[in-house]
């Protein structure tokens, strides 16, 4: 669980929401509005949905209604989309498949009604931000992945190319690092690349392509 | 008067102007020829049942709009009405809210329990599965799916997409038209229809545009010898609306037609004809319209009031010798045992059964994955 710092501060947070509600002009519709303003959030109401979310948006209510589904809209599947909570009046598998689609964090039911929905938007808005951390911490072991397998190329480049060892040709990369005062995976990045090149020019056969190489070491008694 | 003999109020909501007027007239006449004929034979313990009616012009807005006027005003605890599901969702908040109680007579697309509703009509597994099950076997598993624009056909269509995929079948086409589309819109369909060549073409259209439907079909000169059209929603109602018998050869399943040959349903088709006049049809909806009224009947004269919370033990499990034969309330979804039966299109506008459930069905309005299996152990081949 998060500390109980973060979920104060979404909670802190609510009164300076900018809001955007997409549902008719009704009773739900009018309830959602009135229970926003209640919490003190700003609010804007549209219906139809738009197809450009107004800009520092940062929390949406959708109506999931027969009539938009099937509607694509191209801020729901924007990088930086806001967190989303679907308002639904029917549940049947047609309607519930359109809210899987719109990737809602929440769901309110029709009849709407006030209690409820200050809780919604707080678990939604966790929901999302535990979505961004995620999203951030994955894209950030993807770039060491990478830095590891350019790494461990560079090393059979070297070791193939000079006869070493895989620690003398991680020294190597090291040192180089070091004494350019770069990451080792740039200097790993420049080995790759002037094998490739030089590789090219001579067609030597000590080339080693990326695929030729992790299908060596994935599958030693391969062949 | 006194409380022993005031007359029992129930509200009644079915369109007699809109686009689905003529199928909800029809459940009107259903409701209005029970209701008569429960005061002909004594009321409710001697009291008289008294309709309160509006029309609702088959628009939700107006729909929600006379049930508060009914609960708030009219002092009516119990609405027999809706056709669309449109028109349920919007009537619904006000029912639960006013803890009164809806009968609703028309299959739908199920996915919906409210403890102030009955449901009469066929959910899915008591009708779309026969149907497919049907048409696979004699025509073919390549389908073109045609319906109004709302909940009921996507989600129809949605579950008859599903039972052809476990047949290795195929969805060639799916076109959504307006409730009011006009006439010309269906030319389009039909010319891709031809283009395509389905097995057979799956109708969820509903309310008026359904003659322009089948009259498109008929212009575009294709033959439901070999290629018909299959419905959830053309009844005999729809059928008589259409001029020179261009409906005929077409399918639709249901959980009743005018011709089914029982006793009960011909002594009640000449009751309906008597008060309505004779060129008056019963069709699927009519039929849970006058049944449902008389489950209502017999639950009030049983507990001798219309509160909900006493009406609701009265009604579940009772059996009751409806014109399809026995239907019952079931106590866990509220929604009705129902005999599904496949009819096609005559020339005289009454429907040829082909096959009927050797008994009622229980209803499982929350059935996500339908199985072929299920029905056809169940069919008098």
């Amino acid at each position: 669980m998060k500390s109980a710092s973060g979920t104060s501060r979404l909670l802190r947070n609510l009164r300076s929401l900018r809001v955007v509600v997409f549902h008719p002009s009704d009773h739900d519709g009018e309830e959602i509005i009135r229970q926003l303003q209640r919490i003190g959030c700003q609010v804007k109401a549209f219906w139809p949905p738009l197809e450009k979310l107004p800009e520092e948006t940062d929390l949406v209510f959708l109506a999931v209604r027969p009539e938009v589904i099937g509607q694509d809209f191209a801020w729901l599947k924007a990088e930086e989309t806001p967190p989303l909570i679907a308002v639904v009046n029917y549940e049947n598998p047609t309607v519930v498949e359109a809210v899987i689609n719109v990737n809602a964090q929440g769901v309110l039911a029709s009849p709407v009604k006030s209690f409820g929905l200050l809780t919604s938007m707080v678990v939604a808005r966790q929901l999302a931000a535990k979505d961004r951390d995620q999203a951030k911490q994955i894209e950030r072991f993807e770039q060491r992945l990478n830095g590891i397998r350019k790494l461990t190329k560079a090393k059979g480049i070297l070791m193939q190319t000079r006869g070493i060892s895989e620690d003398q040709a991680y020294e190597i990369i090291r040192d180089q690092a070091m004494s350019k005062r770069v990451t080792t995976e740039e200097i790993a990045t420049a080995i790759i690349n002037a094998n490739e090149i030089l590789g090219f020019k001579g067609k030597s056969t000590n080339v080693i392509r990326d695929v030729d190489f992790l299908d060596k070491r994935s599958k030693p008694s391969g062949n | 008067m006194n409380q022993q003999n005031a007359p029992l109020r129930v509200g009644i909501l079915f369109s007699k102007t809109g686009v689905t007027s003529g199928i909800e007239s029809s459940q009107l006449q259903g409701t209005l020829l029970a209701i008569e004929e429960i005061n002909g034979a004594g009321g409710i313990g001697g009291r008289e049942l008294q309709a309160v009616y509006y029309d609702p012009c088959s628009s939700p807005n107006t729909y929600k709009a006379l049930a508060e006027k009914l609960m708030a005003n009219d002092g009516v605890r119990v609405i027999l009405g809706c056709y669309m599901s449109s028109e349920r969702k919007a009537v619904l908040p006000v029912v639960e809210r006013a803890n009164g109680l809806l009968f609703y007579p028309t299959l739908y697309e199920g996915f919906e329990y409210s403890p102030n509703v009955i449901y009469t009509g066929a959910a899915p597994n008591q009708n779309s599965v026969q149907l497919a099950e049907y048409m696979m076997r004699e025509f073919g598993s390549r389908v073109y799916m045609v319906g109004s624009d709302y909940i009921y056909p996507y989600e129809s269509n949605r579950i008859m997409s599903d039972l052809l995929l476990e047949r290795g079948g195929e969805k060639v086409g799916e076109r959504y038209l307006k409730l009011n589309a006009a006439a010309n819109e269906f030319k389009d369909v039909f010319a891709d229809i031809k283009n395509k060549k389905p097995d057979f073409i799956f109708s969820t259209v509903v309310g008026q545009a359904t003659e322009f439907f089948y009259r498109a079909y008929a212009d575009a000169e294709l033959d439901p010898a070999t290629m018909p059209i299959a419905s959830l929603t053309t009844s005999e109602t729809e059928v008589r609306q259409m001029s020179d018998g261009i409906a005929t050869g077409h399918i639709t399943a249901a959980t009743y037609f005018q011709s089914i040959d029982s006793e009960n349903n011909r002594r009640c088709v000449a009751k309906a004809k008597h008060r309505f006049g004779d060129d008056t049809v019963t069709n699927m909806c009519w039929e849970a319209a006058y049944f449902q009224t008389y489950l209502l009947a017999s639950a009030l004269s049983y507990v001798g009031n219309d509160s909900t919370q006493q009406l609701i033990p009265a009604l579940l499990n009772t059996e009751f010798l409806a014109p399809q034969g026995m239907v019952k309330i079931d106590a866990e979804n509220h929604h009705a045992y129902l005999t599904p039966r496949i009819g096609r299109v005559r020339h005289d506008g009454q429907f040829d059964i082909l096959h009927e459930a050797k008994q009622p069905v229980k209803p499982d309005p929350y059935l996500v994955e339908h199985s072929l299996q299920d029905w056809s152990i169940r069919v008098n081949a």
